[in-house]
């Protein structure tokens, strides 16, 4: 045992000694360096390129698949990164948990560009940990060559004549939310009779559903495999985009709102740099370049009459006020979210 | 043998074709016109392009390609030593210390990434390529002692006891005979080593940090945005690649079965 653990040292230090060569020899110049760890192509990247000039600063951008994973990588100590961009109710188990650092709100003037609903979400009332970054809302996209009338209810979707043909998101919360809603709800419930109607009211769906698929949902969609399903705006928009016999609608009952934000983890190094950044990202005409480029919702106000005429005009994007109001934002359901993973199981497996 | 037989001629095509279909599915979408992969529009290089000029994408392949080089330099530098001194001294308990290097080949991948992971926290060291190319360089070192072992067992014992007849220094023995002897196993291994590291996902998927996103964590990032051609080229790209890799590892570890004469 004793060679085996001398071996690993070895290895260790040999290693360390290596990329210590390498590190030293690469970064050349002292540029500051900001460390991303966010979603896929979430950034425009020119906008990137353009605070690395500004600033004399090197910015770093790793990807994430999930929250959860995430989460797992901040707990597990992954030190090191500046910024993080976590969705609404992992902000909230992040505060919970004191893995974020407070904003410095001076260093983040822009702060007060943002609509004033996003400056007091319940995940994070008064932004003292984060600031909403991309937003949406998840209503029913549907393609106007199948479905004939316009819907108008989440009812709608339990249509006997949508047979095989409605998508759903691959996530217990959207999922049970959305029918919680359905049924007059709120989408966060933690009533036990509640939930009880929602998962029989889920039960008669299935023999609707083609398939619950988060990753997919857009091909889906696109390829008219599916005719009518629960969609996020931003999503919705990307599909109008390739098939234009497709469009969106917020349920009268109402719907589901979501955002990912930006957060500074717990210990990071460049916390200056990091508010530097997002309060360069809300700068109106950067948010413009921005946010045209990825595709999403702006929550920045002032940036809205710079916007192009297209980007206005799409109504999955400029979502309409009224819509805005009917949304709810999932909260933290404490225990009861095993309740919700013991239908979601059951929902799936009873297929 | 002489007479053909048909069902188990098409069986094995059809096991072919099972093995291969997704690959060929993926590689062709690649070259898709439309950036939806349930519609074929027409061929384009498009998807190639733009992965060129996509600055993520390029960061990703220097960080696999320097993280895949150095820990398959390390892995074949140790691996080697290793190979050697296991064959020359007898340990003591030599089957227990053969049986524990090569353990890590058939150890499920999440959990030498977790244990590293723990190891890595308990020795508070930060993630990134640091800890990514420590990793690589673990699990590659079983593989290139696999392939340089079999190499030396190859090799016998007689030409090196007949170059110290005729006075060569151990030292030189090693230089001059072991050596050039054992080099295609060596490179094979490094090209095995290497290979690996650009492949892997598990174990770097816990042990990666800051400014370490390598192609294939790249690529799993992107899939949550949605599989577009993009993704198919990028993983074309890799699946040639490591193709083209492994075959030229297995070119040098069969030259030397033909070149080594008694």
């Amino acid at each position: 045992m004793k060679r085996f653990k001398s071996l690993m040292v070895g290895v260790l230090s040999a290693a360390l000694a290596f990329t210590a060569v390498g590190c030293s020899s690469s970064s050349g110049g002292d540029a500051q360096v900001l460390n991303i760890y966010s979603w896929a192509d979430n950034f425009d990247p020119d906008v990137i390129a353009d605070f690395e000039q500004k600033f004399n600063v090197k910015v770093n951008y790793d990807v994430y698949g999930s929250n959860e994973e995430m989460l797992a990588k901040i707990q597990a100590g992954a030190s090191g990164y500046d910024l993080i961009q976590p969705s609404d109710y992992m902000v909230a188990t992040m505060i919970e948990l004191g893995l974020l650092e407070e904003i410095n709100k001076e260093n983040v003037p822009n702060l007060k560009n943002i609509v004033s609903t996003f400056q007091t979400p319940p995940f994070d009332p008064g932004n003292k940990y984060s600031i909403v970054y991309t937003w949406g809302i998840t209503g029913i996209a549907y393609n106007k060559n199948y479905v004939k009338e316009q819907p108008t209810s989440w009812n709608d979707l339990w249509k006997d004549e949508y047979k095989g043909r409605v998508i759903l998101l691959n996530d217990p919360r959207e999922v049970m939310g959305m029918a919680l809603i359905k049924n007059g709800f709120s989408n966060s419930s933690t009533n036990k009779t509640e939930l009880e109607t929602a998962f029989a009211d889920m039960k008669t769906l299935m023999p609707n559903v083609i398939a619950f698929d988060t990753d997919n949902i857009k091909q889906k969609m696109i390829a008219e495999e599916a005719w009518i399903g629960s969609v996020w705006s931003g999503d919705a928009a990307y599909i109008q985009a390739e098939n234009a016999n497709v469009d969106y609608v917020i349920p009268k009952e109402g719907a589901t709102i979501w955002a990912d934000t930006m957060a500074i983890p717990k210990g990071a190094k460049n916390k200056e740099l990091a508010e530097k950044f997002i309060n360069y990202l809300m700068d109106p005409e950067v948010s413009v370049k921005n946010y045209e480029s990825i595709g999403y919702s702006n929550p920045n106000e002032q940036a809205y009459p710079l916007h192009s005429e297209e980007y206005r005009s799409n109504k999955m994007i400029f979502l309409d006020p009224a819509d805005i109001a009917r949304a709810e934002w999932l909260v933290d359901v404490g225990e009861t979210l095993q309740e919700y993973d013991r239908y979601w199981t059951e929902m799936k497996s009873g297929r | 043998m002489k007479k053909r037989n048909n069902a188990l001629t098409g069986f094995s095509w059809l096991m072919i074709v099972f093995l291969y279909l997704p690959i060929a599915i993926l590689i062709l979408y690649s070259f898709n016109e439309s950036r939806i992969n349930a519609v074929w529009n027409g061929f384009t290089w498009k998807w190639y392009i733009s992965l060129f000029e996509n600055r993520q994408v390029m960061q990703a392949l220097t960080n696999s390609l320097t993280i895949g080089l150095i820990s398959s330099i390390l892995a074949t530098v140790l691996g080697t030593a290793a190979s050697i001194g296991i064959k020359h001294y007898s340990l003591r308990w030599r089957n227990v210390v053969n049986g524990l290097i090569y353990l890590p080949i058939v150890i499920p991948e999440i959990m030498l990434g977790l244990a590293l992971l723990v190891l890595f926290s308990q020795m508070k060291m930060d993630l990134g390529k640091a800890t990514l190319i420590m990793a690589h360089t673990t699990f590659s070192i079983p593989f290139v002692m696999v392939i340089i072992s079999a190499r030396l067992a190859d090799m016998g014992k007689e030409l090196e006891e007949a170059a110290q007849d005729l006075g060569a220094t151990p030292w030189q023995t090693m230089r001059y005979v072991i050596l050039p002897l054992i080099m295609p196993g060596i490179v094979a291994g490094f090209l095995m080593a290497f290979t690996l590291s650009l492949d892997d996902f598990i174990i770097s998927f816990f042990v990666a940090g800051p400014n370490s996103t390598t192609l294939p964590l790249y690529i799993y990032g992107l899939v949550k945005r949605g599989v577009s051609p993009e993704v198919n080229a990028l993983s074309t790209l890799l699946i040639v690649s490591t193709v083209l890799l492994v075959i030229v590892a297995e070119l040098f570890r069969r030259k030397d079965s033909k070149t080594i004469t008694y």
